[in-house]
């Protein structure tokens, strides 16, 4: 059977027809895995043996005619998401060996449903950057461009599914870390609305931004696994008691009257050109299709990047602060309680986790409160009233989900203010907890894929799918040669 | 803005973080860059109203204060130096 690009719903087909057995579908998947991630690099563990068992028991809830949306369905997870017996290492030297004794909520629902675990996809660091470069374990190669970034912090999750080495993965995104590795790679993710899913055993960055969504082929795969992993969970207090629609009911019905706004600020001189064409070329291709388009502003946004990063550095530097090597964790040396912690601390975590927990503490700390922590504060309330007002005259928000096209590996190391400010198109939406999808619009001339994102209203993650189906109904995705 | 070093010193102790003489000067150098990026948000005139915090996003969906069954105490010490159902840490008091 051809795995290339395959979508959830035929592999669905497939299982349920007898065309493939699920162990056969697994072992399909690892061999691929085996013969060409060497290259790529995107998972830190491979889970074989786990992943034939489930196979096997996920096979005959097939055979007792018990199949569910993902009864059988091999994915790979990003490993900040806790797994029972499963090590999960953040990518850091922290956590090296931690295996959790426990699941986390998400991984309980699919449980549920019988998934096949592949193993555990690369990350950014505590899932800090933007490029996968700061994983300790294993510096994710775009299948694109091999000497190409895959994005991140989810990019072992989007080269995962990029390169045919899982129909599917999830990701975790507090500033983008699912949708720009998602526009990189040339896949389609989505970061559901701030409360949809349950954070629980998401291993915490930001808390006021952390958001755990699917990565997939294309937008209907990412509704089938939204459909299993959304709901409230007592276990997390900021998860929404709301309920969950059929997120693939929209999917199809036509965009015509859809009002489609787009922030001039989000298309100004800063974005590539050739990010700029595709976007607006794809928004000129929705007009055709019925869709109206609005022009708007959202002048928060010159703000952004520091009002993320002092919210999001500072959450980090109170998060991070459990890693001491003492319960969980690598344990350096010291004669005392303090030296312990400190050389465990200073050994385990990378350069840039430890540049984000001085800036944390440097925004909490005496003096600097009020100057920089409050007035990100202040800047989140703007940029949630900008949105509102905008979501006032339009159904969704179109915008690039990054400035550029997947840059080289080591283009940006060395440099932190560039690598924040390339943040800038996806982390207003985390500040104001929207949902927003990243679906590819288009190839750079060397072959390198754009994205383009659409964010919707809080909660309304039915009609961003709506949108992105749309879109890729007719677009031909290009498969990476590897 | 160029950080001081006394800064960075504080920053380190608040942050339980150790540098050698050219980590600290390296770290510096790069606090300073990131630190001129923040302060962008100084020319932004709005305050902060805590009066309309949670309006937005509201969560205080606590679940009742009972003891409930946790994960067995040997998978929770399977990840650190266990001794007797204890952490094994340095001494602390001399």
């Amino acid at each position: 059977m051809d795995i290339t690009r395959a979508k959830i719903r035929d592999l669905r087909r497939s299982l349920d027809s007898r065309e493939i057995g699920a162990e056969e579908l697994c072992a399909e998947y690892l061999k691929r895995i085996k013969e060409k991630d060497k290259k790529v690099l995107s998972f830190i563990t491979v889970t074989e043996n786990e992943a034939l068992q489930s196979a096997k028991r996920a096979q005959k809830m097939i055979d007792e005619g018990k199949s569910s949306a993902l009864t059988g369905i091999p994915l790979a997870i990003k490993d900040n998401i806790c797994i029972d017996g499963v090590r999960t290492t953040c990518a850091s030297r922290m956590l090296e060996n931690f295996v959790p004794p426990y699941n986390a909520t998400v991984i309980e629902k699919l449980n549920a449903e019988g998934y096949v675990l592949l193993g555990r996809a690369s990350m950014d660091e505590f899932a800090m950057g933007g490029s996968t470069q700061t994983s300790a374990f294993a510096k994710t190669k775009n299948p694109y461009d091999l000497e190409c970034v895959p994005g991140g912090s989810s990019g072992g999750s989007a080269a995962a599914v990029a390169a045919s080495f899982a129909p599917a993965a999830l990701g975790s995104d507090t500033g983008g870390s699912i949708r720009q590795p998602s526009s990189f790679c040339g896949v389609t993710g989505i970061k559901p609305t701030y409360g949809r899913v349950s954070r629980y055993g998401l291993v915490a960055f930001a808390s006021s931004l952390d958001q755990i969504g699917p990565i997939a082929n294309d937008a209907y795969d990412c509704a089938v696994l939204l459909n299993v992993i959304c709901g409230h969970d007592r276990r997390d207090a900021t998860s929404a008691r709301r309920d969950v629609p059929d997120f693939t009911e929209k999917l199809g019905e036509p965009i015509k009257g859809l009002k489609i706004a787009m922030p001039k600020e989000f298309f100004s001189d800063d974005i590539d050109p050739v990010v700029r064409t595709h976007v607006t070329n794809a928004a000129k291709e929705l007009e055709k299709r019925g869709a109206v388009l609005v022009d708007c502003s959202i002048p928060g946004l010159k703000y952004a990047i520091p009002a993320y990063y002092l919210i999001a550095c500072a959450e980090a530097a109170s998060n991070l602060s459990r890693f001491d090597g003492i319960k969980y964790g690598f344990r350096g040396e010291g004669r005392t309680y303090d030296e312990l912690i400190r050389d465990s601390r200073s050994r385990g975590f990378g350069e840039e986790v430890k540049r984000r927990i001085l800036l944390g503490n440097y925004a909490l700390s005496s003096g600097y409160y009020d100057a920089y922590y409050k007035k990100a504060l202040a800047l989140k309330q703007e940029i949630i009233k900008e949105y509102n007002d905008i979501f006032d005259i339009a159904d969704v928000i179109l915008t690039p989900t990054a400035p550029t096209p997947a840059y080289k590996i080591g283009a940006q190391d060395n440099d932190p203010v560039k690598m924040y400010m390339a943040d800038i198109c996806t982390v207003t939406v985390n500040i104001a907890g929207l949902p927003g999808i990243s679906t590819t619009c288009g190839y750079t001339d060397g072959g390198l894929p754009i994205g383009m994102s659409i964010i919707g209203r809080r909660f309304d993650e039915q009609t961003i799918l709506q949108v992105a189906n749309e879109w890729e109904t007719g677009f031909v995705p290009l498969s990476p040669e590897l | 803005m160029a950080v001081e070093l006394d800064t960075i010193k504080h920053l380190c102790e608040l942050s339980k973080l150790n540098y050698d003489e050219d980590g600290l000067k390296k770290v510096m150098g790069e606090m300073s860059d990131i630190i001129d990026l923040m302060d962008e948000i100084k020319s932004f005139d709005l305050e902060y109203d805590d009066t309309k915090d949670g309006c937005e996003i509201r969560f205080c969906d606590t679940r009742e204060d009972i003891a409930e069954e946790s994960a067995p105490t040997d998978k929770l010490l399977s990840n650190t130096e266990p001794s007797n159902n204890c952490y094994v840490v340095p001494k602390v008091v001399e």
